[in-house]
């Protein structure tokens, strides 16, 4: 049974439209992401399910049940905010009842409820104090808590973790994960950081003014991006993309840019003719480091091309070697650690033409080379 | 070291002389009702004699004690009503949507604009024809909105996190019970300032109450007092300056209680979180 379902939802803001004809259903249980920029709409989406913002047009159904009109009182969500929303001149105990007790839930039952989260989010210790005198980690507990004992049909977080510092923000991602497994709860998370979409989301919706651009598991969308907005917005760090064109040569099919020319799996091109001006992807770790000065050393001719490394980021595990490819674009491999090129230093780059994107001159992927794990 | 001594100590001194020059005249009138009639005219702070005689005569010659129950009535009326209508409408004007909005708010300043003296022979006229002459109706319903209110509470109100709405909303909660329940205890500070103003405004209004009220039982304390003292009821100084204290003995008590309320709204305060 759809949990949530989407039906050509428009929104627009005076002339401005920041949602375009969104079409989506949400599975029973699913935790789906919903990932973009700012300015794609992902958050106008998210209100618009809890009724804090109106449909201009389309309609909205939580369990077949349609919500477009109704207030948000009455639709069965609870939401969590970014900057968490609580009551600052109410203890936690408060925060959390509060939405209870508005709704007549009887006493006995509104303490199980408290009791029950607190215990599940650790705030047991602290149900009297206020907001105030809590951390932001707890704040965000009880953020979650509040929406929890609401025992809603639906769960909504609107980035729930941007106000976090890096490590809490990992370590609430997590903890937000497991709960929503054990809950089993929909849910629908807002995002604009991709490492949160792919790391919590069953499936990823990505979004870029206010139209979706790929909805898919998050290995989908890393292995085959649909177009090159999705590209370059999933993975860490960025695809690079080169300019330039399809050529064939003795049967084989290549491509060609200013200081490369990269062989390419032939069913790509037979599905292009237009293949004069197009982009090549390829992911900073789907790249072949090698110290050495001549193509042959590189690997066959073709599969690789020469660059001169001008920057080496040292990050522990993996390093970043930024290099210019000769006589054209800047570009950027990640390798592990055991042999790092110096900068200056000419190095031949390894491209397995099983991890090449080429994407036509409107974004459209034209090839989505790199298979996926079945 | 010795220079920043004696710098403190002609800044002390200063601060001192310009402390005592807003202070000495009130409690000279303080002291002076006090004082004998004969005595009245002496500049010393402390009396001869100590006598009660002026309150005596002041009370026995006109309803003071009906005229200070009219004015906490009309006075706390007035506040009452600014403060709940007031939010309300700051609160519309603030975070609703609906059409019209940037009219009323341009609205409201330009009422602003407009000096209160303009007003008074229109609405005095009003009254006439309304029949409202001689009530409290007279008295409190043209202060019953006070567009420097709105406009306060409105700037505090933008300034609360619009998730505290949303929480609240997805909680189940009206807006009124937003208003009341989750606004009104935030802004404690900017409530209690335009409390003050309000009612300082409403019990210290002379003009008005003389305009609309001839009837002494419905008197407020300011407006009986000027027609006892100018009107020649008073006889004497000491009388005079008995009445005046019975009018502002209600201000500095309140004052002295809201002080720290009134010293944190003046500095500004924001929230938190």
């Amino acid at each position: 049974m759809p949990s949530v379902s989407f039906e050509h939802v428009r929104k627009a803001f005076g002339d401005a439209t920041v949602v375009e004809d969104f079409d989506l259903t949400v599975a029973d249980g699913e935790l789906l992401v919903l990932v973009g920029g700012s300015g794609s709409g992902k958050s106008t989406i998210l209100r618009m399910v809890a009724g804090l913002e109106e449909v201009t047009s389309g309609s909205i159904k939580i369990d077949d049940r349609d919500v477009t009109a109704l207030p948000p009182r009455e639709r069965d969500v609870a939401m969590v905010f970014q900057d968490y929303g609580l009551y600052p001149h109410m203890s936690v105990r408060e925060n959390l009842s509060l939405g209870l007790r508005l709704r007549k839930i009887a006493r006995q039952e509104i303490d199980r409820r408290v009791t029950w989260a607190a215990g599940m989010l650790g705030l047991a210790p602290l149900l009297d104090r206020k907001p105030k005198q809590l951390s932001g980690g707890q704040r965000q507990r009880v953020a979650m808590g509040r929406a929890m004992v609401r025992e809603p049909k639906v769960f909504l977080f609107d980035e729930p973790l941007s106000n976090l510092d890096a490590s809490l923000r990992a370590q609430m991602r997590i903890e937000i994960g497991g709960l929503q497994r054990r809950l089993n709860t929909t849910t629908i998370y807002v995002t604009h950081d991709q490492v949160e979409a792919m790391t919590l989301g069953d499936r990823i919706v990505v979004l870029a003014d206010g139209r979706i651009q790929q909805i898919g598991r998050p290995i989908e969308l890393y292995r085959a991006p649909i177009n090159r907005f999705v590209a370059g917005f999933i993975g860490t760090p960025p695809m690079n993309f080169v300019d330039g064109g399809l050529r064939e040569e003795d049967g084989e099919v290549f491509f060609r840019a200013e200081g490369m020319s990269i062989r390419v799996p032939h069913e790509n091109a037979a599905t292009s003719k237009a293949a004069e001006s197009l982009t090549l992807g390829i992911r900073p770790e789907d790249l072949r480091l090698n110290a050495s000065t001549t193509r042959a050393e590189g690997g066959p001719a073709g599969d690789a091309f020469t660059g001169r490394v001008v920057l080496v980021e040292r990050l522990g595990g993996t390093s970043h070697v930024h290099f210019d490819v000769v006589g054209g674009s800047r570009m950027m491999a990640s390798v592990l650690n055991d042999r790092l090129p110096d900068v200056g230093e000419t190095i031949s780059v390894g491209v397995p033409p099983d991890r090449v994107h080429l994407f036509a001159a409107d974004g459209r992927s034209i090839s989505n080379s790199a298979s996926l794990p079945s | 070291m010795k220079r920043n001594l004696l710098a403190r100590i002609a800044l002390y001194a200063g601060l001192t002389i310009a402390a005592l020059t807003f202070i000495y005249p009130f409690l000279w009138m303080a002291s002076s009702t006090f004082k004998p009639p004969a005595e009245v005219g002496s500049l010393a702070l402390i009396p001869h004699d100590i006598t009660l005689d002026n309150y005596r005569t002041m009370w026995a010659r006109a309803p003071f004690g009906r005229a200070l129950v009219n004015s906490i009535f009309v006075a706390t009326t007035i506040t009452l009503s600014v403060l709940v209508f007031g939010s309300m409408t700051a609160y519309a004007m603030a975070r609703l949507n609906f059409r019209g909005r940037p009219a009323l708010n341009a609205a409201t300043i330009a009422v602003l604009l407009i000096p209160g003296q303009l007003t008074l022979i229109p609405l005095y006229t009003l009254m006439v024809e309304l029949g409202w002459v001689d009530s409290y109706t007279a008295l409190i319903v043209p202060y019953l909105f006070n567009p420097t209110a709105i406009l306060m509470l409105r700037q505090f109100f933008l300034q609360i996190p619009q998730s505290l709405i949303d929480s609240a909303r997805m909680d189940g909660m009206s807006e009124p019970r937003i208003l009341f329940t989750i606004f009104w205890p935030l802004s404690k500070p900017v409530l209690s300032i335009v409390a003050i103003f309000t009612f300082m405004g409403a019990w210290n209004e002379v003009l008005w109450p003389l305009l609309v009220v001839r009837e002494q039982n419905l008197m407020t304390l300011p407006q009986l007092l000027t027609v006892f003292a100018l009107g020649g009821g008073a006889g004497s100084v000491g009388v005079s300056l008995a009445s005046a204290m019975v009018l502002v003995v209600p201000v500095v008590v309140a004052y002295a209680f809201l002080q720290r309320n009134f010293i944190e709204s003046m500095a500004g305060s924001g929230i938190k979180g």
